[in-house]
């Protein structure tokens, strides 16, 4: 069913331009899709796996998983391998003319023509394009999913490797005053992978800020900072030694205060991103104005009404940001187009602050009955949630107000809930500090208070947090304006969004002082009559002790999971993650969604937002209300429970990943089809065989097995999709399943009897399965076939493959 | 570890952060670029310049005189090249060299070079008379080279098309150079002239980072020349010379000067590619390696002419690796060279700089800086490379066909 007539273009069939056409084609809306590839998938296609033993979360190969989807899409009519040549604007929308002279109308674009990452060749210094070894993140992709990187260490099991961040980002002279966003992120999965792969490897990780944001990443660096040296200050030079070959980079030496030279076998530029050069063809076709980094990120650029942007287009961004990009501007689109049907939700949402406010007024702005379970900011609210069934389209909850208990039903939550804000101090100091937020409040509101000198401290009490970062300089440079003085003592600077780097040049500018410290203790914190004096080893000056004096010491809020944390996950029936904010690592979900469909958080409660984050997230969960269907009748599940052989033991409940079997009304288990994921664990789990499925019974799957081939049991959204571009050789045989979690001991003992010569297991790496646990289970499946007495430890094995792990796959059937 | 306050007031600070002007090295971003490129490389002892620029930034004079690092830097700009805020650390270095506090870390001999030239108009305080007795003496000696009666070194002659402003070491121990200059002036078939008020290229007043004296010493150079009413300029081969002279005169002296300002080599290519000069490249049948003077090459993009010239009188340029914008210093920028106790250091400095010029393999290297050619062949001795060092011009001129 079409809804409309063609009428959309999205130029670009990367991460955001198929996100985008995902959402038009869930809600049956036809459009076109130009690639000027042959495959959907764009630059995250040819990024590597950084898994380690774990899923990184990097994302890349959801871009895979989501090529497969869209070609799949009637409603995308892709125009791949082509480009669009003109766009001649009519009175009512525009003609397009692609390049093989096929030519269409339509009244709406989404450019989503992503960005090409800077070539390293403008800045002679680091000699790319003549030392081998000298190589990009790009380039160093390419070497993992080839898995050749052996190729540049000589055998070496120990090789010296060099990360430089920022090569063609943070630099005004080079016209590109922005953080590229990724690059540090990037960088940090990367030295992760390599360490995984080498352990033995010396890794220095060279950087001007390392920008550490988001729980992920946190983690991550945390690992990272006891594996890796991470140097603050990037080296600008590289040079070959004629003899050894090695690259030789100069660095400060703190001990010495000289300057020393260190030998890598390998140097990896942390490239940046600019816009691609079809965006700024594009740009020219539609008479739209870039700002002057060729982007449409800052209030320079202006965009035609018609006209939307996404992704990497739009500056800078992460693979999952640029989905949510994708999702927004086409249902932004929808919007104007008046195709988004109105439909009567009922949506609940949680939390006792400012963030459960906004979200809900956004929400209830858009037409739906929107009920706040906490007090929000009104402390009149006393509802309080008690117990929460059902799912997607009609939770149940059940809740208490004003003394009295009832019922509401409703299709969608949405947890918004408060974390922790407590204000750091020290207790070895008398006088009082002041809080960032306070501080900030005071120069806003009674400016003529303002002390005359004042220093933020960030980074001492705990991670900073992006929040503070920027409240910090947009502060200092108010008080600047002021004509006092302000400075802002830091380990790092973190310079996230478009405008991060400009603002802070401005403080520098404007004379705002900067102060690093390396760790805690090269600070010492003192009293000094009615301020304070700080004793500062700074780590640009090793050989200086400074002493600097302030009135007023302002410390950032620290934020920790809120008491109710655990409780709101119970009710929700999720976990938390490891520091105990609300939803758990899980790539696939992100950033907003849970596994349980209609379940959806915002805001701090589960990672690091600021004001701009949350009205994107509160944006996609608003798409997907629009365009996710809650009240559809039941999709084909392919799994089935019979109820004459059910024990009601309601195992099948407990374990359901996406929380879609339930009680029926007969105290029956039933399956929500519209919940139901079809991962089929319930299956290979109920302990009385009750729960059938159509085409993957136990002899269904063993039945597929040919004797004296090797068989792969391969996950659809991963494995399988590796497979994807392969031609497998006649002795093996892949049967695609739609989880890992699916294969129990017995499946695998099935295919072993059949005759097949080995059985592997594969899918998704740990932490990234769509079902949580379906690796993990997976895996402990094989375990079990293995620890049977007698079992040939060459016939069954385990092996996690994302879709992006090509090579890996084929280095496995190779050994067939 | 020594302590220390932060001082937004000292004279240092506010030389350097002109905020009104948008002019600050509070910019600074700290990003380290500069301490990895260095010309000292990883030598003992030398300057970080990422420590310099925080000094500097924070008021810290005091600790920053007491570094040692002002005078150990080269003033090569090497550190700064690319660095992502467009600070220079030559201006930094220099400002912090003229602070009074400073003045007592000025080498001995700069600060006589400084006294002679404002007071005898000559650095090295040639008298007017001594200068004529040199170059009449010179000029005979020229006479028997060219073998024409009729030609000469002309000097104080008002209304010739070009005057060459030497420096004060052909004046001096390198009289052959200045004889080989005369040569060119002779084949280019213009008129030219010395004067008795132009024996300096030097501008010593840059070195101490002093700008009335830099100004006075420029002004030097420039009103004579005017009333001499020259077309143009030639400015003997000299790094800083070209630097402040050519590069930065405006901005020193406040105005146009009512002449053009080329380099020797700029003049002599110039005329070979009109057809006028013409050059034996057979005189020299080998290679020739380049030498970029910082001053010349980095700091005023003054890359090409002298290349092209010597393409032009031997078998080719090779070139130093790295060069161009990132040229390693020959080790005696910035007025270590003028110092007579710093032949220790400027072996030190200039090691790097010697291992490039032993990598080539090469037994020739040139360079269009008297100072870059004297430190240059010292370095070849101290380390037993056995390169012949030579200027540009002075090649050129073994090779001009009369």
């Amino acid at each position: 069913m079409k809804k409309t007539t063609l009428n959309i273009l999205i130029i670009g069939g990367g991460v955001a331009g198929m996100a985008a056409a995902q959402t038009f084609a869930d809600q049956d809306v036809a459009i076109h899709l130009v690639e000027k590839e042959s495959v959907l998938g764009g630059h995250a296609a040819m990024w590597a796996c950084m898994a380690t033993d774990t899923c990184q979360n990097c994302g890349a190969c959801l871009s895979i998983e989501m090529a497969d989807q869209v070609q799949k899409q009637e409603n995308v009519i892709s125009h791949l391998d082509t480009i669009v040549e003109a766009i001649n604007k009519k009175d009512q929308g525009y003609e397009v003319i692609l390049e093989d002279k096929e030519t269409f109308s339509v009244e709406k674009i989404i450019m989503a023509t992503g960005f090409s990452p800077f070539n390293p060749v403008q800045i002679n210094s680091f000699h790319y394009d003549e030392y081998k070894n000298v190589i990009t993140t790009a380039d160093l992709n390419t070497i993992l999913q080839e898995e050749t990187l052996s190729g540049y260490f000589n055998g070496k099991p120990d090789p010296k490797i060099a990360f430089i961040q920022c090569v063609g980002s943070r630099n005004r002279e080079l016209g590109k005053d922005y953080c590229s966003q990724v690059c540090c992120k990037i960088s940090m999965r990367h030295a992760g992978k390599l360490t995984h792969l080498y352990p033995e490897s010396d890794i220095t990780l060279f950087h001007m800020d390392l920008q550490v944001i988001g729980k992920e990443i946190r983690s991550l660096f945390n690992t990272l900072s006891k594996n890796i040296a991470l140097v603050q200050g990037v080296p600008a030079e590289i040079l070959e030694d004629n003899q050894t070959k090695m690259l030789n980079i100069v660095v400060e030496d703190k001990e010495t205060l000289s300057r020393v030279s260190r030998a890598f076998d390998l140097i990896v530029l942390s490239v940046g991103m600019q816009p691609s050069p079809t965006l700024e063809t594009t740009a020219g076709i539609l008479d739209l104005k870039s700002n002057s980094w060729g982007f449409f990120n800052t209030d320079q650029a202006a965009l035609s009404r018609d006209v939307v942007i996404a992704g990497c287009a739009n500056g800078p961004k992460d693979i999952l940001t640029s989905k949510q990009e994708g999702r927004i501007a086409a249902a932004k689109i929808m919007d104007d187009l008046g195709l988004n049907e109105k439909k009567e939700l009922n949506i609940a949402v949680f939390g006792e602050g400012i963030q459960a406010d906004r979200t809900a007024r956004i929400i209830s702005s858009k037409g739906y009955h929107t009920y706040l379970f906490g007090p929000g900011t009104d402390p009149e609210n006393d509802r309080r949630i008690i117990s929460i069934s059902g799912t997607a389209g009609s939770f149940s909850l059940y809740y208490e107000s004003k003394n009295k208990k009832q019922y509401l039903t409703c299709a969608a939550i949405i947890a918004a809930v408060e974390p922790e804000q407590s204000l750091n101090r020290l207790d070895s100091l008398t006088n009082p500090s002041l809080s960032l937020d306070a501080f900030s409040q005071m120069v806003e509101e009674t400016p003529d208070t303002c002390p005359d000198t004042s220093i933020i401290m960030l980074d001492y009490f705990g991670p900073e947090f992006k929040y503070s970062a920027r409240l910090a300089l947009k502060t200092a440079v108010k008080v600047k304006a002021l004509g006092k003085n302000i400075s802002i003592i830091m380990n790092k600077m973190l310079v996230h969004g478009a405008m991060g780097q400009r603002i802070y040049d401005t403080a520098r500018q404007q004379g705002v002082n900067f102060f690093r410290f390396e760790a805690c203790e090269d600070l010492k914190l003192e009293d000094s009559g009615n301020g304070f004096l700080i004793k500062l080893k700074e780590a640009t000056l090793p050989s200086i002790e400074l002493n600097l004096n302030c009135d007023c010491l302002v410390l950032p809020p620290n934020l920790t999971p809120a008491a109710g944390f655990k409780d709101t996950a119970a009710l929700l029936r999720q976990s938390l993650d490891r520091e105990g904010f609300l939803q758990s690592a899980n790539i696939r979900h992100r950033l907003t969604r849970s596994p349980r469909k209609g379940i959806f958080f915002a805001g701090t409660c589960h990672d690091e937002t600021d004001k701009d984050d949350l009205n994107n997230e509160i944006n996609e969960i608003l798409s997907e209300f629009a365009t996710e269907s809650f009240d559809l009748p039941a999709v084909e599940t392919g799994v089935e429970i019979n109820q004459e052989m059910c024990a009601q033991c309601l195992t099948c409940i407990r374990i359901c990943p996406h929380s879609a079997i339930v009680m029926n009304q007969k105290n029956r288990p039933q399956i929500v089809a519209d919940s139901c994921f079809s991962c089929h664990l319930c299956v290979s789990n109920c302990p009385a065989y009750a729960i059938e499925s159509k085409t993957l019974a136990n002899d269904q799957i063993a039945q597929k097995v040919e004797k004296n081939k090797m068989v792969i049991l391969a996950c659809e959204r991963s494995s399988a999709l590796a497979a994807g571009r392969l031609t497998l050789p006649d002795n093996i045989t892949l049967i695609p399943i739609p989880c890992a979690c699916r294969i129990s001991s017995d499946v695998i003992l099935k295919a072993l009897l059949n005759g097949a010569s080995k059985v592997i297991v594969a899918g998704c790496h740990e932490d990234n399965c769509r079902s949580l646990e379906g690796s993990n289970i997976a895996d402990a499946s094989v375990r079990k076939v293995l620890s049977i007495p007698g079992m040939d430890a060459a016939k069954v094995a385990w092996e996690p493959i994302a879709a992006n792990e090509t090579r890996k796959l084929e280095n496995i059937i190779s050994k067939a | 570890m020594n302590t220390a306050t932060i001082n937004k007031k000292s004279d240092l600070y506010k030389m350097l952060n002109q905020f009104e002007l948008g002019d600050n090295i509070s910019e600074c971003l700290t990003c380290g670029a500069c301490n990895s490129r260095c010309t000292w490389f990883d030598g003992e002892g030398g300057p970080l310049p990422r420590q310099i620029i925080r000094m500097a930034a924070l008021g810290l004079d005091e600790q920053l005189v007491n570094s040692n690092m002002l005078w150990d830097c080269l003033l090569c700009n090497r550190c700064t090249q690319g660095c992502p805020m467009g600070i220079t650390m030559d201006k930094v270095v220099r400002k912090a060299r003229s602070l009074v506090i400073a003045d007592d870390n000025i080498p001995k001999d700069i600060k006589t070079g400084i006294k002679n030239r404002i007071e005898l108009g000559d650095v090295n305080a040639l008298t007017k008379e001594e200068f004529v007795e040199t170059v009449e003496w010179v000029s005979e000696e020229f006479v028997d080279e060219v073998d024409d009666p009729k030609a000469e070194i002309p000097h104080d002659i008002k209304g010739t098309k070009l005057l060459y402003l030497p420096n004060p070491r052909e004046l001096g121990i390198n009289l052959l150079h200045l004889t080989a200059m005369a040569k060119l002036f002779y084949a280019t078939k213009e008129t030219w002239t010395l004067s008795a008020h132009h024996t300096d290229v030097t501008n010593w007043g840059y070195f101490v980072g002093n700008d009335d004296i830099t100004k006075k010493m420029a002004l030097m150079v420039v009103e004579p020349a005017e009333e001499l009413g020259v077309e143009t300029l030639v400015l003997s081969e000299c790094g800083h010379g070209y630097h402040a002279l050519k590069y930065l005169l405006e901005d020193i002296i406040g105005r146009k000067p009512g002449f053009e300002v080329v380099s020797m080599p700029e003049l002599i290519l110039r005329y070979a590619k009109k057809g006028l000069l013409k050059f034996d490249p057979g005189v020299h049948p080998y290679k020739v390696a380049y030498h970029d003077p910082c001053n010349i090459g980095r700091k005023s993009g003054g890359y090409d002419a002298p290349r092209e010239l010597l393409s032009m009188v031997c078998e080719g340029v090779v070139e130093l690796i790295p060069s161009r914008e990132d040229g390693v210093c020959c080790g005696g920028g910035g007025g270590i060279l003028q110092d007579s106790t710093s032949k220790n250091k400027r072996m030190i400095t200039g090691k790097p700089k010697a291992d490039q010029m032993k990598a080539t393999g090469l037994p020739h290297l040139a360079t269009a800086c008297l100072s870059c050619h004297r430190q240059l062949s010292e370095l070849s001795n101290h380390f037993k490379l056995g390169i012949k060092v030579d200027t540009v011009a002075s090649l050129t001129s073994e090779s001009l066909i009369l």
